[in-house]
């Protein structure tokens, strides 16, 4: 029964879909297999995860657990918490990996601290050095990334997401098999109330062809009159700001980029005053075009950016309007001020 | 009502210097002040609002690191705590989250806290985990990316809204004693009053040296850092500030932008 797996990967499925989520952890786990590490094994927990799991390990060719039973309908770290426990006591893996979400980030703590396990959150790269298997995740804002090694038996580790990335196999895998389990949840302490969805319709800023965004480096309110007319610059343009913005109430939280805001991906993301923290980057990671404007030369959104400028937003917009101004054109201008006014 | 808020002391994460050592790691120097954590400014004023607007809500604030974290327990009380707790560190050095957890949940376990608040990460090491890893230890349910909270009258427990990905909301209900991790946004975090933090400069702090706990192992080990690799070209436009303007206006132009 206890097989060996030496990597153990953790998704959900809800109404009959996997969570996308599994594709960066087996990519994940693919580059742990090329660093030394063994076997890898996919556990699916849910309501009804039958069909789901059988898909699974035909298409990706890894073996797959499906965990099922009517409290897993619906997320709780109790339920999660407890079946990932049990499930790891039988398997013994070096590694338990799940995605960082808000969920996975919520669970994954509490569950390597029952087990005794060691804990990395929100890992985005890994290296070898000096022989030992490292593992990168961003501190200080995504300024520096910290390096980190782990002793302990089995580490448990959340996978920041969209940095991994799966091929799929030229060749289709010879399916692998799937082992299913009824799960016995104990879910006392905590009772799921459902999901209330986002406040504000967010398709003005995830259409928009460009985006102005606005961050901490604006300083002032009074300072965002001059990101208005920014965008005002643009055909097309929208405004959206990083989290510490809609949490001042200076821009509505359906203008939110980042992990709890929106995913956009613009022709132009103009990056202003925006220190580029990976809960933000992640919103905008598939910008076609990014330039970051920020006063701080180590500022993370440089790295994610093809154009970058040191500069103090406040001084330098106005700069960029005279620049742009003889070479707005005019019809444009008349829609953008149309649009606006 | 017992609530114990956790706080942390960090640099000024923007007056973070990071120096490229030849070796391809960094070395970092904190040139600004430190603070408290900005994540648990909202656990500390949560707690406080809870005080307000109830009878005997006692605060306790509580936190880990060396001898100048003190600093972060008087903003804490000069913010409306009661008491301050520090869990006395003998070197510098972050310890991690598994250390930190285990520390504070041996502090908390026979205290019979109602209600454990922290922020959902710290500002430095971004771990988020003291929270879930403390709940785990002292078998208490839990949530993190609180962003909204309702105590039942009696109080037994408490509603609470968590945010996920998309500015979604999950409601959980949970069972008092527990623990709740706290985004940022689900309050506004006062500033100190002046006879608090006179208060706090008279009162004496609760001074529990982290050796003389039960001795815990740490599993993960930060080896050092690194600057990170750009994702894109990064192309760093160079000049005056009117030439680097007027060459951003090109580029615009050049790619049909504007």
């Amino acid at each position: 029964m206890a097989e060996s797996v030496d990597i153990m990967l953790i998704t959900s499925c809800n109404l009959g879909r996997v969570d996308p989520g599994i594709y960066d952890l087996i990519a994940f786990g693919q580059r742990l297999q090329g660093l030394g590490a063994g076997t890898m094994g996919i556990w699916i927990l849910g309501e009804d995860v039958d069909a789901a799991a059988q898909d699974m390990a035909e298409r990706v060719g890894i073996r797959v657990t499906a965990v099922q039973g009517a409290g897993l309908a619906h997320y709780l770290n109790e339920a999660f918490c407890g079946v990932i426990s049990r499930e790891m006591e039988a398997v013994n893996p070096t590694f338990v990996c799940a995605a960082h979400t808000s969920r996975g980030w919520e669970w994954a703590p509490a569950l390597a601290a029952r087990m005794g396990a060691g804990c990395l959150c929100a890992v985005d790269g890994m290296v070898e050095s000096q022989g030992r298997l490292c593992f990168q995740r961003d501190v200080y804002g995504g300024k520096v990334k910290g390096l980190y090694t782990s002793d302990a038996a089995t580490t448990v580790i959340t996978v920041q997401p969209g940095v991994f990335k799966f091929e799929p196999p030229a060749v289709s895998p010879p399916p692998a098999a799937v082992t299913r389990k009824q799960a016995t949840l104990q879910t006392g302490r905590t009772r799921y109330g459902g999901v209330k969805q986002a406040a504000g319709d967010t398709s003005h800023i995830t259409s928009a062809p460009i985006i102005v965004a606005v961050g901490n480096g604006i300083g002032d309110q009074k300072n965002m009159a001059l990101i208005h007319r920014l965008a005002r610059l643009f055909p097309r343009a929208e405004v959206a700001g990083s989290r510490i913005i809609c949490d001042r109430g200076w821009l509505g939280y359906n203008r939110q980029v980042g992990v709890t805001g929106a995913t956009v991906s613009p022709a132009l993301y103009l990056a202003c005053g925006i220190s580029g923290a990976s809960q933000h980057v992640t919103g905008m990671r598939e910008a076609k075009f990014v330039i970051a404007i920020n006063t701080d030369p180590r500022a993370p959104m440089f790295n994610e950016a093809d154009i970058c400028i040191v500069e103090d937003i406040i001084h330098f917009i106005p700069l960029i309007e005279d620049a742009c101004a003889p070479l707005v054109n005019s019809t444009d201008q008349a829609f953008s001020d149309q649009r606006t006014n | 009502m017992k609530i114990l808020v956790c706080v942390k002391q960090v640099p000024h994460v923007e007056g973070i210097a990071v120096k490229q050592d030849i070796d391809g790691m960094a070395t970092l120097e904190a040139l600004g002040a430190f603070r408290m954590n900005h994540f648990d400014e909202f656990a500390v004023e949560q707690a406080i609002h809870l005080k307000e607007s109830m009878d005997e809500v006692h605060v306790d604030v509580i936190t880990v690191g060396p001898e100048q974290a003190a600093h972060v327990l008087k903003r804490a009380i000069g913010m409306g705590g009661d008491e301050g707790i520090h869990l006395l560190t003998s070197t510098d050095a972050d310890p991690a989250p598994e250390l930190v957890a285990a520390w504070i949940a041996e502090f908390a376990r026979s205290r019979g806290y109602d209600l454990i608040l922290c922020g959902s990460m710290s500002e430095d090491s971004m771990c988020g985990q003291v929270g879930p890893m403390a709940a785990a230890l002292l078998d208490l349910p839990y949530a993190t990316q609180v962003i909204g909270m309702q105590l039942t009258r009696d109080p037994t427990g408490v509603s609470i809204e968590r945010e996920i990905e998309g500015g979604a909301r999950e409601l959980v209900f949970i069972s008092l004693p527990a623990l709740l991790a706290l985004q940022p946004g689900i309050n506004m975090p006062r500033y100190p009053s002046l006879s608090n933090l006179l208060r706090a400069n008279r009162q004496a702090l609760e001074i529990i040296p982290t050796h003389t706990l039960e001795p815990s192992r740490a599993q993960v080990h930060c080896l050092g850092f690194q600057l990170p690799a750009h994702e894109r070209a990064s192309q760093v436009i160079t000049g005056s500030a009117v030439e680097k303007a007027a060459q951003m206006a090109e580029i615009l132009k050049a790619k049909a932008l504007i």
